[in-house]
């Protein structure tokens, strides 16, 4: 394809994300040097690195920051270890069969993120189904407080993402050639050490995959800590969005929203430069 | 790997598959239970597994005033959908052109669902529902349109242009959505556009774009180069032969596409939460049930919730191998 050509059918798509995303960014950094509430958006205020400085010297900020990190730090080997082993399992099944697992395994992942939540915090309301089962279990009452709502946060993110990984691993198990199998059986292999020795280091590449946006996905968690925490402070369960998200649209201080989400973007792009020089040599490698 | 033989293995496998069927569905069935409860049953001290069902709840979030003629109205909107219904899953086997078969159909449940609100004093709800379906359809349409374009092209030029549009979308795919959305809300608010859902869409489509072109450009690599080539020998240039040759090839990659454009956008909270102050898609609308102490809220929010799962389960199972094949594309080839 000729360069004006691949130009002409890219300049829609590259118009928009120019538009849309490119100026965006250099606005946000932009208004992240001003006081801006909802009342003086037509004219903020500049106040130079201020803003920066107050979300670097804000202890709520590294409080969500250090959420956010548990709960990658959590979720993500979850979302690997569950999907890689229920992939094995699913493809022990076949047909019909499997074909049902599929569908009801991929029902959380095709539900909208704010009703899966709010489904999920049914069974943890006070007359929800395991509040009961919890009581019951350990004669204590179960309440909402700081450490049941970070733990239902995190539980919540591994029953929501868990089918993506599973679909990934159980599509590539399907593309595994049959004879590194039979040769591992002819040596004497037995299953675990083959999953080990052959299967392991075969999906690597799709670990690999898996892992990076896993972290893209994780890191922005909202939309369950919006529901399941309200945003209420007294749980202290804050992620560095939804601490954002609050700083915008509860305290109205723009401005310094804007210095926070331009520090998310710094040090996400910190976290995902290897990978993006990984994707890079691998797509100048395929010319 | 090697399927597993012995009767105690093959139990062992079914057990585990069970109970992680038991656990994708606890929410979906007790929510399910929940909304077909009256506020009483709900709030039972032990958790109630059988009850009188009642649909009270589902109509108080959907219907606001319930006409006297109620039954018969009801009678003849399930009469229309289900005759619509029957013409779209026939369309294949009718005597007239399919494309002319699925033109009627959506032009009838466009007016089914123009029709109800002048017949049932409706929930806004319903206007939310309405709203969440414009703004879908709207950004599919968009975004496939240009992101088939893009990317095409960038599965067919090899220059560096091309790996470096990639690479930053990939880059902007990872960034937070806050980054992007405070600086709509304020060009939204200088312009006056806030609210509207002319914003919600392009934005989405923009926030989408990066995703949408990685997948198509995977979609588009798999098509064969001969096959424009030999068009284009045939002196068709290269729109045309991208609009008759490849597009149809690559059908079943763009409806896989298109399938997680649809997820997304009708998924999207954040994005509509700071853009809109009343016109909501449903993520929003739901939202608003949660929060509050009032009593019947509870019953309520599971209505509501079931209410917009129910649409997108039926679409997503209808199209599941191409959802799976879209998830697993970027990745077996990763």
């Amino acid at each position: 394809m000729k360069r004006d050509t691949f130009f002409a059918f890219a300049s829609p798509s590259v118009i928009i994300m120019l538009l849309l995303m490119v100026v965006p960014l250099a606005i946000a950094i932009w208004l992240g040097f001003h006081y801006m509430t909802f009342r003086n958006i037509a004219a903020p205020e500049w106040v130079g690195l201020r803003n920066y400085m107050d979300v670097l010297a804000d202890a709520r900020f590294w409080r969500s920051f250090n959420f956010t990190a548990l709960y990658t730090a959590i979720v993500v080997p979850s979302w690997v270890v569950i999907g890689f082993i229920i992939a094995l399992f699913l493809d022990q099944v076949s047909g019909l069969v499997r074909g049902i697992y599929m569908s009801i395994f991929l029902l959380p992942f095709i539900t909208v993120p704010i009703i899966a939540t709010i489904m999920f915090k049914q069974l943890w309301e006070p007359s929800g189904l395991l509040t009961w089962v919890y009581q019951q279990l350990s004669g204590t009452r179960f309440r909402m407080n700081e450490t049941s709502v970070k733990t239902l946060i995190i539980f919540f993110g591994i029953w929501y993402v868990t089918p993506f990984t599973i679909v990934v691993y159980f599509a590539g198990l399907q593309t595994l050639p049959q004879e590194m199998i039979e040769a591992a059986s002819i040596d004497g292999a037995g299953r675990l050490q083959k999953i080990r020795h052959i299967i392991i280091p075969y999906v690597r590449s799709l670990t690999v995959f898996i892992l990076l946006f896993s972290i893209m996905d994780s890191y922005r968690v909202f939309d369950s800590v919006y529901v399941l925490s309200g945003l209420n402070p007294q749980f202290k369960a804050d992620t560095v969005m939804t601490y954002t998200f609050s700083t915008a649209v509860q305290v109205q201080r723009l401005g310094k929203a804007n210095a926070m989400a331009i520090l998310t973007v710094i040090g996400i792009m910190v976290v995902l430069i290897p990978f993006l020089r990984l994707m890079y040599k691998e797509q100048i490698a395929e010319r | 790997m090697d399927p597993i033989t012995s009767r105690a293995g093959r139990r062992f496998v079914h057990f585990v598959l069970l109970s992680f069927t038991v656990y994708s569905l606890v929410p979906f069935v007790w929510t399910g239970l929940q909304s077909f409860k009256t506020v009483k049953d709900a709030f039972s001290r032990r958790p109630l597994l059988f009850f009188e069902p009642t649909l009270q709840n589902y109509q108080e979030v959907w219907i606001r005033r319930v006409p006297d003629n109620a039954e018969a109205i009801g009678i003849g909107i399930f009469l229309v959908a289900a005759l619509l219904i029957g013409l779209l899953l026939s369309a294949r086997r009718l005597p007239v052109d399919s494309r002319l078969v699925y033109g009627c159909c959506l032009a009838g449940f466009g007016l089914l669902l123009w029709a109800i609100p002048q017949l049932i004093y409706m929930q806004k709800f319903y206007d939310y529902f309405i709203n969440t379906l414009i703004v879908t359809a709207c950004t599919i349409a968009i975004s496939i349109s240009i992101g088939c374009l893009a990317g095409y092209s960038l599965a067919r030029y090899a220059g560096m242009a091309a790996v470096v549009i990639l690479i930053a979308a990939l880059a902007f795919r990872a960034l937070p959505r806050l980054a992007f959305v405070l600086p709509y809300y304020w060009i939204g608010s200088l312009l006056n556009l806030l609210d509207t859902g002319l914003l919600v869409v392009v934005a989405l489509v923009a926030v989408n774009q990066p995703f949408t072109i990685w997948m198509l450009r995977s979609f588009f690599m798999e098509v064969p180069k001969d096959l424009e080539e030999s068009a284009m020998v045939d002196g068709a240039n290269r729109l045309q032969s991208f609009l008759r040759v490849i597009v149809p090839v690559a059908w079943p990659g763009i409806i896989s596409t298109a399938l997680f454009t649809l997820l997304l956008a009708y998924n999207e909270f954040l994005l509509v939460r700071v853009l809109t102050q009343s016109n909501w898609t449903l993520p929003v609308a739901i939202s608003r049930y949660t929060g509050n102490e009032s009593a019947d809220e509870l019953t309520l929010a599971a209505a509501a919730s079931v209410s917009a799962t129910l649409p997108i389960i039926v679409v997503i199972l209808y199209f599941q191998k191409h959802l799976v094949k879209g998830l697993s594309a970027g990745a077996v080839k990763g």
